[in-house]
């Protein structure tokens, strides 16, 4: 038995494993076949009725969505009958609609605006008042439901009972009168709301968060990895670069390693992003005052720090926040060019690293925990595990320390507590994106850094799994680094700067 | 004129509902006759003699058991005693005159499509109904009609009542399926079909009560007996329900193919009051009208009801007299289709809830006669577009009234207007 | 009281096992509770949850979704009367007038009634016909209705 099937889609003879669905097959061929309720994540609710196609010999029009495709079938997505079904689907959806795009934050990625550009129905024929149901619920610390936007699709009912099995929503009372919420004034608590948003087709479910931040044509958009956890989650980030802001984060599909989710923890992941918790530009202790300076003084005064207590009494203390491009930078310069051979690792002190909440969160919060063991045990010649080492290197004395920070500060409660440890160490260079908390005594100089949406290269998730940070955004923060960056200045040819 | 008597085969027989009564006349033989044969004999003979589901399709009825598929292990039937069409009355009357008919071809319907458990899903304000149900259970039970080793035989079948609440979809088999597994009545999408996956994923054959109460005549008399009477397409008889300003309205059992007229005009008595016959729904609310012209030599069969551009469906004749107006009969009908849509697809729910929302601008005075071609475009938008019927059949009588009567509501609208009235 | 009476708790328990899945028996449960408490109460849903492993949302929809659910306090008698397309033709509203007349004759606060209109009850043969409470009254009248609503006393 063939375990394809062939059968022709518009004018074209397409073929698909046995078993996908016409509207699976459409996805695969870029065929455009509207609908609102199916989604690749979810079970067929085949409700919204919008994905009817044509099939040859059958008695009315078919949704795609639960169409299984069988050899020799012939479907069309283009006839006028199609044409007239999508016009009035989208009717049916519109006219208790309240159509308050202006104010809506879905408003550019909608749904019911996208396809009526291309099937709807002008002039629209409901002259009449429209049901009225309740707005601005609260359901969750990041959700807000508006249930005259719903279109009832249940998407989110079944992203509910079948991805956080919490059932936590359901669709109460009948016909147009049905109601999406929770049980009486309860709030949706799991780690997984936001996906709400992102499923709604429409702008029924929005985010606490962006609400009326931001109208998202001005947004761009680039890919890379949440920096959360060791899952390593494909993202994309949205921001506006002529205002160094970053807004959202969503989820992008990745059927091997979050399929098409991500929790909320990572969508706060942005926040330490953004101008106002930066560190702007370098800094030194320079006469006990904190002064800021240019960063390759600042870079230079830790070359002369390590040359005046040579590469025998210089330690690095490592985070699990960077590339694995920016570690082999970082170890090849320090390491290999310069000697230095005590490094250590920097995490938290009470991680469950083996903690998992069935769907993607981490107890290892670290994206690149296995990338920087990876790169130590290359350095070291064996095998390396993963540990706090802070109390270790503390009491080997350096006299110079480069510390690469960790850099998502829910994630790294510890670190202030941390930074308190390192006093005594005569030179303390601070390589750190954020810049609230870091102060401490001790610290010789803070060099800026880039943020994960700022740099290219990729993590190794909890399987080892490569985890590209395929685009980057401008740093917000204008002298940043990212560690390749700042250790390819270090070692350009010393500048004859007097200082 | 005599008629043959299947389903009414107790009338006015005292104490017709008791097991004794039953047992005197004949009762369980057959399924006494059944239990010693294969499923497939039954299904054979059931198919044999063209039996179709008296729900409102008229579904060859062996054909849907046959599509139970051999291998599975778990078999549920189901009957449909849910009976929530507008005008339709028959399966009450079932249960009214002979519970243990209907048990009894349940007992030949499970054993034909492998069934342990048996449920009757019967809608919750038949409040006696239920409790004559109930006791009749109880008493096939005790005298091992139900249960294991029924009737001395090794099977073991086990028929439970379970009771509605309140909706008319859960008359859609699917919908039924969905409340008997504790949840809203919603219809569910097809495929796959219940034969092969339904209450609860497993194979799943939902019959109306009066398919089932049939049963049992027929393997006593044999297929050829029932094809005798009816038509050739619909052999047997049906119950049908005449309803409205009629003199006799109640419940008849005719030959499928019996001539309308003579049903409302002999039958029934003809109208009360020297009413005129303005229109008649020929099978439940959700058939489209037909005016007395369209059924002058009109038959009461699937094929003959349904080339007139309406439906058997349950078989509810409903009567309309020449002082109805039109207008309320459209408010009525659309009121209770946006009543009981349950709202999961967007064309019924939304379509169903724009109708009678229409009709409401009626009563307001903001209605235009233009509606009236609205009301007949949004009810063609809505046909065969959604999972189950329901949706259809809103659109089918709007779409006939709006079509017939279009004229008469057209000056409802105008009198009833700021310009008219 | 912070839940069920006893009595009821038995006959829920048993009809959670009666069926192939507890859910199954979240209808036959509904109607358990409102025989006895005469409606459907917040707090009932959330025992179901707590005590009875019955999803509340599962519950919540189910009570929601089916017209003959109480789920306000309700008055001692409810009348039902049908008001579909045959009762209609056969003068339900006319009557249902007089019931609201029959209403409204009681001191506020005092009348044991409610009504409310309904779909088809499936005795068309009967029309006007009418529930009050489980009893099924057939051929009401103007003439007949207020003997038949008078022999309900609390």
């Amino acid at each position: 038995m063939a375990d394809t099937v062939t059968f022709r889609l518009n004018d074209k003879n397409v073929t698909v494993p046995k078993g996908w669905t016409v509207m699976q097959a459409a996805k695969q061929e870029k065929v455009d076949i509207p609908h609102f309720c199916w989604h690749p994540g979810l079970s067929v609710a085949g409700v919204c009725r919008f994905c009817m196609v044509h099939v040859q010999g059958a008695r009315k029009l078919e949704i795609a969505c639960n169409l299984q495709a069988t050899e020799g079938m012939v479907v069309r997505t283009d006839t006028p009958e199609v044409k007239e079904a999508h016009k009035w689907g989208l009717e049916f959806h519109l006219i208790n609609h309240p159509l308050d795009c202006p104010v809506c934050d879905q408003a550019g990625e909608c749904g019911l605006q996208d396809f009526y550009m291309e099937v709807g129905k002008y002039p629209s024929q409901m002259t009449r008042p429209k049901v009225l149901k309740p707005k601005a619920v609260d359901l969750g610390p990041r959700l807000i439901l508006d249930t005259e936007r719903c279109i009832l699709c249940s998407r989110c009912v079944r992203f509910e009972e079948e991805v956080t099995k919490t059932n936590a929503l359901g669709i109460f009372d009948r016909g147009d009168r049905a109601i999406i919420g929770t049980y009486g004034e309860e709030k949706i608590a799991h780690n997984y709301q936001e996906n709400l948003v992102d499923i709604c087709p429409v702008g029924a479910f929005t985010s606490k968060k962006f609400r009326f931040k931001q109208r998202v044509w001005f947004l761009q958009e680039k890919s890379t990895i949440c920096p959360g956890c060791s899952t390593g989650c494909k993202i994309q980030v949205h921001a506006r670069t002529d205002r160094r802001t970053y807004y959202r984060v969503k989820p992008q599909t990745d059927e091997a390693v979050n399929g098409f989710w991500m929790c909320d923890k990572g969508r706060d992941t942005i926040t330490h992003l953004n101008r106002e918790s930066r560190l702007p530009q370098a800094q030194m202790m320079i006469e006990g005052k904190k002064q800021t300076v240019p960063v390759p003084q600042a870079l230079n005064s830790l070359q002369r720090a390590i040359a005046a207590a040579g590469a025998q009494h210089t330690a690095l203390l490592v985070s699990a926040h960077y590339t694995v491009e920016e570690y082999q930078a970082f170890f090849d310069y320090f390491c290999t060019q310069l000697g230095v051979k005590t490094i250590y690792q920097w995490r938290g002190d009470k991680e469950d690293r083996d903690a998992f909440d069935g769907i993607l969160w981490r107890g290892d919060e670290n994206p690149n925990t296995a990338g920087l063991l990876a790169s130590l045990s290359q350095i070291q010649g064996r095998k390396v595990e993963a540990r706090n080492e802070l109390v270790a290197c503390v009491a080997q004395d350096p006299k110079v320390l480069i510390a690469l920070c960790p850099e998502v500060p829910f994630t790294s409660t510890w670190f202030q507590g941390d930074l308190a440890k390192l006093e005594g160490i005569s030179h303390v260079s601070l390589w750190t994106c954020r810049y609230e908390a870091t102060e401490a005594a001790g610290i010789t100089s803070w060099i800026p850094m880039k943020g994960f949406a700022e740099k290219t290269g990729h993590f190794l998730n909890y399987q080892g799994a490569k985890r590209e940070l395929e685009e980057a955004f401008p740093s917000a923060a204008a002298s940043a680094l990212s560690v390749v960056e700042a250790v390819q200045q270090l070692a350009l040819p010393q500048p004859s700067v007097t200082l | 004129m005599e008629f043959p008597k299947i389903l009414t085969r107790f009338e006015n027989i005292p104490n017709s509902r008791a097991l004794a009564t039953y047992e005197k006349h004949g009762g369980y033989e057959a399924a006494r006759k059944v239990l010693g044969q294969k499923p497939e004999e039954v299904i054979a003979l059931v198919k044999d003699s063209g039996l179709r589901g008296r729900g409102g399709a008229g579904f060859p009825t062996g054909l849907k058991w046959s599509f139970v598929p051999k291998s599975a292990d778990t078999v549920y039937l189901l009957c449909n005693n849910d009976e929530g069409e507008p005008g339709t009355f028959k399966d009450r009357y079932i249960l009214e005159l002979s519970p243990h008919m209907l048990i009894e071809g349940m007992i030949i319907a499970a054993h034909a499509i492998g069934a342990k458990k048996a449920y009757i899903y019967t809608r919750c304000e038949f409040y006696d109904e239920i409790r004559w149900m109930n006791e009749a259970i109880e008493e096939a039970y005790k005298a091992g009609y139900l249960g294991a080793n029924l009737l001395g035989t090794k099977l073991h079948i086990d028929l439970d009542h379970y009771i509605g609440a309140g909706a008319y979809i859960c008359g859609e088999e699917t919908g039924l399926i969905s409340s008997l597994e504790g949840k809203k009545g919603q219809p569910k999408l097809k495929p796959p079909f219940p034969a092969v996956s339904g209450y609860l994923g497993k194979p799943t054959i939902v019959n109306n009560t009066e398919t089932l109460a049939a049963v049992p005549w027929i393997i006593t008399h044999g297929a050829a007996a029932y094809k005798a009477m009816g038509t050739e397409k619909s052999p047997g008889t049906k119950l049908f329900c005449v309803s409205g300003p009629v003199k006799k309205p109640g419940v008849f059992e005719r030959p499928l193919g019996y001539p309308l007229k003579k049903l409302i005009f002999e039958d029934a008595g003809g109208m009360i009051d020297g009413k005129q016959l303005k229109a008649v729904i020929p099978g439940g609310a959700s058939a489209p009208v037909l005016l007395p012209a369209e059924i002058e030599t009109l038959t009461l069969d699937y094929e003959a009801i349904a080339a007139a551009g309406s439906m058997l469906g349950s078989g509810a004749v409903m009567v309309i007299p020449h002082d109805q107006p039109m207008m309320e009969l459209l408010r009525i009908l659309v009121n209770f289709f946006h009543h009981e849509s349950c709202g999961q697809c967007t064309p019924c729910r939304e379509g169903t809830g724009w109708l009678a929302n229409i009709v409401q601008g009626v009563e307001e005075k903001t209605a235009l006669p233009e509606d009236i071609e609205k009301l007949y475009q949004i009810a063609l938008h809505m046909e065969g577009r959604t999972i189950c019927a329901l949706s259809d059949a809103a659109a089918m009588p709007t779409k006939a009234i709006t079509k017939k009567f279009a004229d008469e509501l057209k000056q409802t609208i105008y009198a009833n207007s700021r310009l008219g009235g | 009281m912070d839940t069920f009476a006893p009595d009821l708790q038995e006959k829920i328990q048993s009809e959670l096992t009666r069926y192939e899945t507890p859910r199954s028996a979240i209808l036959p449960v509904l109607h358990l509770i409102q025989d006895y408490y005469e409606w459907i109460q917040p707090d009932h849903v959330a025992w179901l949850e707590r005590d009875f492993g019955l999803s509340r949302v599962h519950v919540q929809e189910v009570a929601t979704f089916y017209s003959m659910y109480r789920l306000e306090p309700c008055k001692p008698f409810r009348i039902l009367f049908c008001d579909n397309l045959v009762c209609a033709m056969m003068g339900a509203e006319k009557v249902m007038d007089k019931i609201r007349d029959h209403i409204g004759s009681f001191p506020e606060g005092k009348c044991p009634f409610s009504l409310q209109g309904v779909p088809c009850l499936g005795v068309c043969d009967g029309a006007p016909a009418m529930l009050v409470n489980k009893d099924r009254h057939l051929k009401v009248n103007r003439d007949n209705v207020d003997a038949i609503l008078a022999s309900y006393k609390v």
